[in-house]
């Protein structure tokens, strides 16, 4: 049986103040594993618990209660961390350092030898678009460019497993578009990635699972496929559609659009056609319907929800990403 | 990975730190000032100087070296606990911490490459007040007759123990109370050494008697013990005594230093 990267077994974490005894629960008795290899998604509104899961598992802070394993050793294991790379909410760095100077900081502790290393971080550098910038001290860095090195560090030493606490927050979309390329990248070399984001587009791209959080309780795990399945709804598209067969399809509850133009390598051509969305009871119905009337049928999938639908539906409005 | 790498980065990377800290550059420039102020008379008395009043001179001179002696005692022992509160409580402020923590660094590590990066620093003081002492005493004609080994050691142990004290504070309190308890101990642990006069109570004998074993004793590690300023010269003393003297002090740093150690590993790391 293979060991989950990371394992949360009906955990528990209460804060207490010092003086006065007051208690705020932040974890009650979550759960989850994600498996290796695969990339989890970690979503909640502010609040729900999900940097205080993290630093469990980093082991900066102890539950009180439950079994957590970290690639099959407790968290805070330096055997475990010498296989973990993490990108901490608004990452901090030493300002007077530049870049190269961090990284190699880190190479040291990370137990890198420094003829490796040199490399190494003249790559990783390049990789998140500093190499402009590497001998710039980091105080002087936007927080975007701060953000990057955060990766760049995280990957030294090519970790197994990356732990990302929303590692896009400050860039602009094309840091976000290069962030969400480097971890595809890390994802098709076989890489485990626990990812918490409030870009919930960002996420249903890269993620094969997602686990959803608030109040401190797991409200919703399990694959991407599986969270944003609607039912049996079909959407069938077509080149052209008759007014009689449109009307038809209205009165088997189908919902018809038609479409002038379609995105087509990130351009917008005009490419008329007709989406029909009904029961997948009736698909084989409209699919020869539509053959007899002279269209032709383009594809047909699967209606899938949207993240962000699923996450509003279960968390509300109190955190839109 | 070897521990030596670890302990080395993170006390080089303290020590560096420290460099670039404000408040010690302030210290550093007001320290200059000072220096200043007392090589300016030494220079004007050494141009008047002859044979005759060449003991005015040397009077002046051993009263330099020994305002030096105490800003190594007083004001180094101050400097050591400052340094040890802020080295462990501005990685928590600042967040620097997780992601060294994330590291492959065990917690005792961290700890104590915060503490070898503080006792560097110290060092560096150290060396820097008995190089300033000699070429002080050279300018005015004298000599400090005194083994530069006690005058290197013994601060450096009394800083050790102030260190892991504010260090061992500053894992549970904020840093400026850490300094403050320090300093408090500091000046508890002068005032219960025994006097000439007995106490009359026998109540507030045994607890003075207890809280000079309890508390870090600097007067017995202190290099003023083996020093006659007036002289410049050291008291002959046997290195068993320096030995026990040496060895309470290292144990009492070390026993604390555990005690941080202990008490950083409980507690939770995030940003302050």
């Amino acid at each position: 049986m293979t060991v989950p990267a990371l394992e949360f077994q009906k955990v528990t974490k209460t804060y207490r103040r010092r003086l006065g005894g007051q208690q705020v629960a932040a974890l009650s008795r979550v759960s989850f594993s994600v498996a290796e290899g695969e990339v989890c998604a970690f979503l909640g509104p502010n609040g729900a618990g999900k940097t205080t899961s993290i630093s469990i598992l980093m082991g900066f802070l102890y539950a009180d209660w439950g079994r957590i394993r970290v690639l099959g050793f407790a968290p805070g294991d330096v055997r475990a961390k010498k296989r973990i790379g993490f990108v901490p909410e608004n990452f901090a760095f030493y300002k007077h350092l530049n870049a190269e100077k961090l990284l190699r900081f880190h190479a040291k502790l990370a137990g890198l030898a420094e003829e490796n290393a040199a490399t190494l971080i003249s790559d990783l550098i390049a990789k998140v678009g500093l190499s402009s910038y590497g001998k710039l001290k980091i105080g002087r860095y936007s927080r975007g460019m701060v953000q990057r090195l955060g990766i760049a560090q995280s990957l030294l030493g090519d970790p197994e497993l990356l732990i990302l606490d929303e590692p896009t927050s400050g860039l602009d979309p094309s840091g976000r578009k290069e962030v969400r390329d480097v971890i595809l990248s890390l994802k098709a070399a076989g890489k485990t990635i626990f990812l918490s984001s409030h870009l919930l587009s960002e996420v249903e791209q890269v993620c094969d699972q997602a686990v959803i959080i608030d109040r401190g309780r797991v409200i919703r795990a399990g694959t991407m496929n599986t969270l944003l399945e609607t039912g049996d709804q079909v959407e069938i598209v077509a080149n052209t559609l008759t007014e009689e067969l449109e009307a038809e399809l209205h009165e088997w509850g189908a919902t018809v659009k038609r479409v002038i133009a379609a995105n087509v390598g990130g351009q917008s051509v005009s490419v008329p056609s007709v989406s029909i969305v009904a029961s997948g009871a009736r698909k084989r119905e409209i699919v020869e319907r539509l053959w007899l009337a002279g269209s032709d049928v383009l594809r047909m999938n699967p209606v899938k929800g949207s993240l962000e639908d699923l996450y509003m539906k279960l968390v509300g409005k109190g955190d839109a990403a | 990975m070897k521990l030596r790498t670890i302990l080395r980065t993170i006390a080089t990377s303290t020590f560096g730190i420290f460099l670039r800290d404000k408040l010690l550059i302030v210290f550093g420039a007001l320290f200059v000032c000072v220096i200043l102020m007392m090589m300016t008379p030494l220079l004007t008395l050494r141009a008047r100087t002859t044979v005759s009043n060449m003991e005015g001179m040397q009077t002046y001179v051993l009263g330099v070296v020994s305002a030096i002696m105490y800003m190594v005692s007083g004001a180094g022992s101050l400097l050591a606990a400052w340094a040890a509160a802020d080295a462990v409580s501005t990685e928590m402020k600042s967040g620097t911490i997780l992601a060294v923590m994330a590291r492959p660094v065990k917690r005792w590590e961290f700890l104590l490459g915060k503490y070898l990066g503080v006792l560097l620093l110290m060092a560096c003081y150290v060396v820097m007040m008995f190089g300033l002492s000699y070429l002080l005493a050279w300018m005015g004609g004298q000599r400090v007759l005194a083994a530069s080994w006690i005058l290197l050691t013994y601060p450096m142990v009394r800083y050790a123990i102030y260190a892991a004290i504010a260090m061992a504070v500053a894992t549970l309190a904020h840093p400026v109370l850490s300094w403050v308890f320090t300093l408090l101990l500091g000046l508890g642990a002068m005032l219960v050494v025994p006097g000439d006069e007995p106490m009359t109570k026998a109540a507030l004998r045994w607890l003075s008697t207890g809280l000079y074993y309890l508390l870090p004793s600097t007067q017995f590690l202190s290099e003023h013990r083996f020093l006659n300023i007036k002289q410049a010269t050291l008291r002959q003393t046997g290195w068993a005594e320096h030995l026990i003297t040496l060895t309470y002090g290292v144990d009492y740093a070390l026993v604390v230093l555990l005690l941080a150690m202990w008490s950083f590993h409980y507690r939770s790391l995030k940003r302050d």
